[in-house]
């Protein structure tokens, strides 16, 4: 190496700090290693990162959940507290409601409406600079997470399940460049896809609603919300609101500009949704762990089972061609 | 002091560090600007250790916070790894041991791996212009307060010859 290198103070590691041959081979092999992951295929990564999270990080994530429920206990006590008096003010209706449905539903022959279990999840956040693409949850296989499985904040849709550990899981967030989700406007008459915007400078992340069909108009501040279909995301999550027309492409499609509802930086507390599961009877009091969140996936306020047990036998009677 | 023991110090130092990262960071307020301490981890085991050492140290510490941030699994290992070589070799040959200078070499440090890390991520270069230039400096300079206040605390147990 280089002549001018010299010593200062004695390595605990060696006799002194000079540098040589195995040096500068260690910090090729450091790179190579990270290089070969950067460039290999993403599975190499996938796997050697739940490696890892399984095994050595077990412990500090174990530590870091901990805190993130310390911090919550502490700072949002009062917010939380207060968001339940909400729900539980707007949830006095909810019974008479539910029951008119029913029996409007079984009045037209339509098949009950489908039920979304969650598992709520503390956000762990990380000091890499490009956490928020990604985000580490407190659940995982433990809590029955799957990968695929979506995730929402009461603000509206975050993400969907990338991988899952014992205890952990990753989350790709809409700010991934890889994210997609079938979107539709609230009244549903423009659809479309979202994915994550081209960044300008200095502008917050966004998102775009692609293949809007050039006839079609959306108005700034109409809400976007998810489709349903491609059997991930339940229908009716908030997206985010349409703030203009981010492009054209040639005359034949428009791609809108979308300020999504779920902030990434401040988001602490998720979702996780697990599949659709047919209406069940009620007050099974097995319910304790699996709950149903009302509001964010719209009339599904009704605690179901736990899915390891035993579902129930389909219904009977269902009328054919008409979705829930 | 035998080297084995101050080798052991070195691994104590650093599991204190992750500790610190994963239990008391999240409560240090909002994660871009809280302080990085497998960064300080790094830099602190550059600032005794040969660079080949301080490489796989960065190399190891970089898979760590991969697996947390799998967006583009492998550019933490690869900007950690640079950084720790870069550090343990431009402090022998250009760094005195100098307070102001070690502070200097947490900030820039710190901030240099992120911006590898962009980078290698593949991040748009607006995004990176805006990441590197604000987020990452203030993280960059939290670091480096709280880093030097590490190398103060420790630089005797650690033998950091540190002037103020």
């Amino acid at each position: 190496m280089s002549a001018s290198y010299r010593p200062s103070g004695a390595s605990p590691f060696g006799p002194d700090r000079y540098t040589g041959g195995r040096d500068t081979l260690l910090f090729l092999l450091s790179v190579g290693v990270a290089v070969t992951f950067l460039l290999g295929p993403p599975r190499w990564g996938e796997a050697t990162a739940a490696g890892i999270r399984g095994t050595v990080l077990v412990p500090f994530l174990w530590l870091q959940a901990r805190a993130e429920e310390a911090k919550t206990s502490r700072a949002r006590f009062e917010e939380v507290e207060s968001q339940r008096d909400s729900a539980a003010w707007a949830a006095q209706a909810l019974p008479a409601l539910r029951a008119e449905n029913d029996r409007l539903r079984a009045l037209l022959g339509i098949i009950p409406r489908v039920r979304v279990p969650y598992r709520s999840a503390e956000v762990m956040r990380q000091s890499q600079i490009t956490d928020g693409r990604t985000l580490v949850v407190s659940v995982g296989s433990l809590e029955e997470v799957h990968a695929f499985d979506p995730v929402v904040s009461p603000e509206g849709l975050v993400g969907v399940v990338l991988t899952v550990d014992r205890s952990t899981s990753v989350v790709m967030t809409w700010a991934h460049p890889d994210f997609r989700a079938s979107a539709a406007t609230e009244d549903g008459s423009v659809l479309g896809v979202v994915a994550a915007a081209e960044a300008e400078l200095g502008a917050e992340p966004m998102l775009e609603l692609r293949g809007v069909p050039y006839r079609d108009t959306v108005t700034a501040g109409t809400m976007v919300v998810t489709t349903g279909l491609g059997g991930i995301y339940p229908r009716g999550i908030p997206i985010g609101r349409v703030m203009g027309v981010a492009r054209e492409q040639r005359g034949w499609e428009r791609i809108y500009l979308v300020r999504p509802s779920a902030n990434l930086g401040t988001t602490a507390h998720v979702l996780v949704l697990g599949r659709e599961e047919p209406h069940r009877p009620a007050d099974d009091p097995a319910a304790a762990k699996l709950r149903v969140p009302a509001g964010v996936v719209g009339d599904t306020a009704r605690p179901i089972p736990r899915r390891r047990q035993a579902r129930p036998a389909p219904d009977p009677s269902p009328s054919p061609g008409v979705r829930p | 002091m035998s080297g084995r023991s101050n080798g052991w110090r070195s691994v104590g130092v650093l599991l204190l560090l992750l500790a610190l990262h994963f239990y008391v960071r999240p409560r240090l307020g909002a994660p871009r600007y809280a302080p990085d301490f497998i960064a300080i981890g790094v830099l602190l085991f550059a600032l005794r250790a040969r660079p080949g050492q301080a490489a796989v140290a960065g190399l190891f510490a970089g898979l760590l916070t991969d697996a947390l941030t799998p967006a583009r699994f492998g550019a933490g290992a690869l900007a950690n790894a640079v950084v720790g070589y870069l550090a343990a070799y431009g402090r022998t040959v250009f760094f005195a041991d100098n307070l102001l200078v070690t502070g200097g070499l947490f900030a820039i440090g710190t901030w240099f791996r992120n911006l590898l890390v962009l980078i290698a991520s593949g991040t748009p270069m607006s995004r990176l212009v805006v990441e590197a230039g604000v987020w990452s400096s203030v993280q960059a300079l939290v670091t480096a307060v709280v880093g030097v206040v590490f190398a103060l605390l420790l630089r005797g147990w650690l033998d950091l010859r540190i002037r103020e």
